[in-house]
């Protein structure tokens, strides 16, 4: 009977304490904000530390919970997400057709109405910087970096060999015969082609530099008449640099079985003098020992249609998501990952150009190459997004497919663009 | 008695069909969950023209998409690639497989286990790691694959073990045989030590030794394993996704496009759901054709 007894308390007390706990979780009021981002970047855990014990301090009901994926699977996966109901409140993207496809959906909130409450984006960032991410004049995203390529080179090594850094493309094909002729087993500018984005930045700037983005614009975005769609010669003459530079020697065989990876560790280990490569790829170098790089622009292409003033810019960011069952509180804390002091420890962590600028020149101990970036991102009179990013997806795809062909010389500049010409058309009378 | 006894029996009949329904009531709620219905889902969404980014506003395109199918040049590249692999996978894994077994059963007296273990081993692994190691051993810059071809003379391919469309499904082949060829081993083994000694010794009384023995007693004993050897391989081929996506993605220029990878670039990358479904369709019919002569062939072994 005691036993019985002992038995029946202890089942009292654990139903008592089920609910006391249960009471407990009840009252509790916390709400998860969930973030999804690229996952790899230097300082990216200490940041969203950083970022959910600051946040607290301002609305300490909030939990930010990280959840990071791998580049290429998060293009999926994300599109997976949104269309479910377990899909994150905030999440990242490239802003072009992507962010503007998910915009268009119905998939992506529309965050204008955020823009200038108390602590809202529209406090930190530009006008015009927002409108990057603008679809029929309303804002879906909060840019909160964004990144360039630059030719990265090895001092060092031109001046030990008396090389000048190109001013225009033809000086770059010199450059690249000039390393050549000191030895050829040197790969003067390696490419890694494997995963096709390589070579599609490379003709994201040969367009702009031969066609003009005044001339790009309405076939990128499909608007131009069927009969003029892509029709233009000059890109034709884009892909004909491709041809020209490879001729010249400025890869190394075999680029489209070339992983990115492999050409940075190239650089960086100063096998090869230079390479073409993002404000992402400075932290790389770096922590593969290698820092004493300098850089230059793109070159100018003589005769060509565009400024050689005009930079690659892809600007990134967040963007809410249309399902969120707080909609406030996630644009706030989008909004907030750029506010002053968010967008310091953002560049200071993470090596982020910051979209909100303002404490930039606190940072401590700035590297040379975050400074170039900055600088000349800035002295910049125009910027060109990715193609990959930009053009509608069977385009894009088109593009990124005759890359390959190209440098495989499987089809010539021609075929290349009647093939794109075909897809764009194909694209445009599905819209 | 007998009317009670008839009576007991087809009640305890009618309780063994209530447990025997019972028992399948859970297989069959996760099979209607995770198979019919997304299953039914693909058939319906293969008559519709939309994208994950438009879940709400699907356009009837009725055979549309199966007709592009028909008229479209990488979905016949893929399909080809998929009869390739199914060829290529057939002679590597369970050609080499059967020779491999062979020699185990009875070619080498010592040291079974232990050769059986090794080549049984990459069968463990999985295959995107497989194929992350193969993909540094074929790196045109520092892949072992190059040094050594280079070490004995030879040149190597100028665009790369994969950057060459001509010979880059080939080498995914060469990794896929790598990691399969073992398990088809084993299986064959199997089969092979379920064959009576006797036989063996009435052949060589015969005659009938070494090769002849293998060709003329081993093959045809063995028959039925090597159907349902050949049969996991044809399924398995058509089924590859993760080599193909690891390698190369499909590419060069689409020359190694599977079936399964194409699928994939047009739901995720070109974001035609619609087509997608179409295409899964289509493999779902091969699959099921080639599930059925398997489930026949498995009885009759």
């Amino acid at each position: 009977m005691n036993f019985l007894k002992f038995i029946t308390k202890k089942i009292y007390l654990f139903i008592f304490s089920f609910f006391l706990s249960f009471g407990f979780i009840t009252t509790s009021y916390a709400i998860d904000i969930t973030i999804w981002d690229l996952s790899g970047r230097n300082g990216q855990d200490e940041f969203y530390d950083n970022l959910n014990k600051e946040y607290k301090k301002i609305n300490p009901d909030v939990n930010i919970i990280l959840q990071t994926f791998e580049n290429e699977a998060y293009k999926t996966q994300i599109q997976v997400a949104l269309n479910g109901n377990d899909g994150p409140d905030v999440f990242f993207n490239w802003f072009g057709e992507d962010s503007a496809r998910l915009a268009r959906a119905g998939l992506a909130l529309d965050i204008t109405p955020y823009a200038n409450v108390e602590g809202g984006y529209g406090n930190y960032i530009s006008e015009g910087l927002s409108n990057t991410t603008a679809v029929n004049g309303k804002i879906y995203g909060v840019p909160n970096t964004s990144v360039s390529k630059y030719f990265h080179y090895d001092p060092a090594f031109f001046e030990a060999n008396s090389l000048a850094v190109p001013k225009t493309f033809d000086d770059l094909l010199n450059l690249c015969r000039d390393i050549r002729a000191i030895d050829s087993s040197i790969v003067p500018w390696p490419l890694g082609n494997s995963e096709r984005w390589k070579l599609n930045h490379v003709i994201t700037m040969l367009n702009q530099r031969v066609v003009g983005e005044e001339n790009t614009a309405a076939d990128y975005n499909l608007s131009a008449s069927e009969d003029e769609l892509f029709t233009n010669p000059a890109y034709v003459e884009a892909w004909q640099k491709v041809v020209d530079l490879q001729d010249a020697g400025c890869f190394q065989d075999a680029p489209n079985a070339t992983h990115p990876d492999l050409t940075r560790s190239m650089f960086a280990s100063q096998i090869s003098p230079m390479i073409y490569c993002g404000t992402w790829c400075g932290g790389i170098f770096n922590g593969e020992g290698f820092s004493d790089f300098s850089y230059f622009r793109f070159p100018e292409v003589v005769g060509g249609a565009g400024a050689a003033t005009v930079g690659f810019l892809v600007p990134s960011g967040m963007m809410v998501s249309a399902k969120t069952a707080h909609p406030e509180i996630a644009a706030h804390v989008a909004s907030f990952m750029v506010s002053d002091d968010m967008a310091l420890q953002a560049a200071e962590l993470m090596g982020f150009m910051p979209s909100n600028p303002t404490k930039i020149g606190e940072m401590s101990n700035p590297t040379h190459w975050f400074n170039f970036y900055v600088n000349d991102i800035a002295d910049k009179t125009g910027h060109v997004n990715v193609l990959d990013v930009l053009l509608e997806a069977n385009v894009s795809n088109a593009y990124l497919d005759m890359g390959t062909e190209i440098l495989n010389r499987t089809k010539t500049p021609q075929e290349a663009m009647d093939f794109i010409r075909q897809v764009a058309l194909e694209a445009k009378a599905a819209m | 008695m007998n009317k009670n006894n008839t009576q007991i029996n087809s009640f305890s009949l009618s309780n063994d069909k209530v447990s025997a329904t019972i028992l399948l009531v859970p297989a069959l709620i996760f099979c209607t969950i995770f198979i019919f219905i997304p299953a039914i889902g693909t058939i319906v969404g293969s008559f519709y023209s939309y994208s994950l980014t438009s879940m709400n506003n699907w356009k009837w395109v009725g055979f549309g998409n199966y007709v592009k199918a028909t008229q479209d040049e990488y979905f016949w590249v893929a399909l080809k690639n998929n009869f390739i692999i199914v060829f290529a996978s057939i002679v590597l894994q369970v050609g080499v497989g059967t020779i491999l077994a062979a020699i185990l059963d009875r070619g080498i007296k010592y040291g079974r286990v232990i050769f059986r273990t090794i080549i049984f081993t990459p069968m463990v692994i999985s295959s995107v790691a497989v194929s992350l190691i193969w993909l540094i051993i074929y790196d045109p810059n520092v892949g072992i694959l190059n040094a050594i071809v280079k070490s004995i003379g030879l040149s190597t391919p100028s665009k790369g073990w994969l950057g060459d469309p001509n010979i880059s499904i080939w080498m995914i082949m060469i990794t896929a045989a790598w990691q399969n060829t073992g398990f088809m081993m084993v299986l064959i083994l199997a089969g092979l030590q379920g064959v009576s000694k006797e036989v063996y010794d009435a052949a060589e009384i015969d005659g009938a030794t070494g090769v002849k023995a293998f060709w003329y007693i081993t093959l045809p004993m063995i028959r039925n394993v090597l159907i349902v050897a050949i049969l996991i391989t044809t399924i398995g081929a058509f089924k590859v996704f993760e080599f193909i996506f690891v390698f190369t993605q499909g590419g060069p220029s689409n020359a190694t496009q599977v079936l399964g990878t194409y699928i994939y670039l047009q739901a995720f990358n070109l974001l035609h759901m619609g087509y997608a479904n179409a295409l899964s369709v289509i493999l779902l019919i091969i699959a099921l054709f080639l599930g059925w002569l398997q489930l026949k062939s498995s009885r009759k072994a």
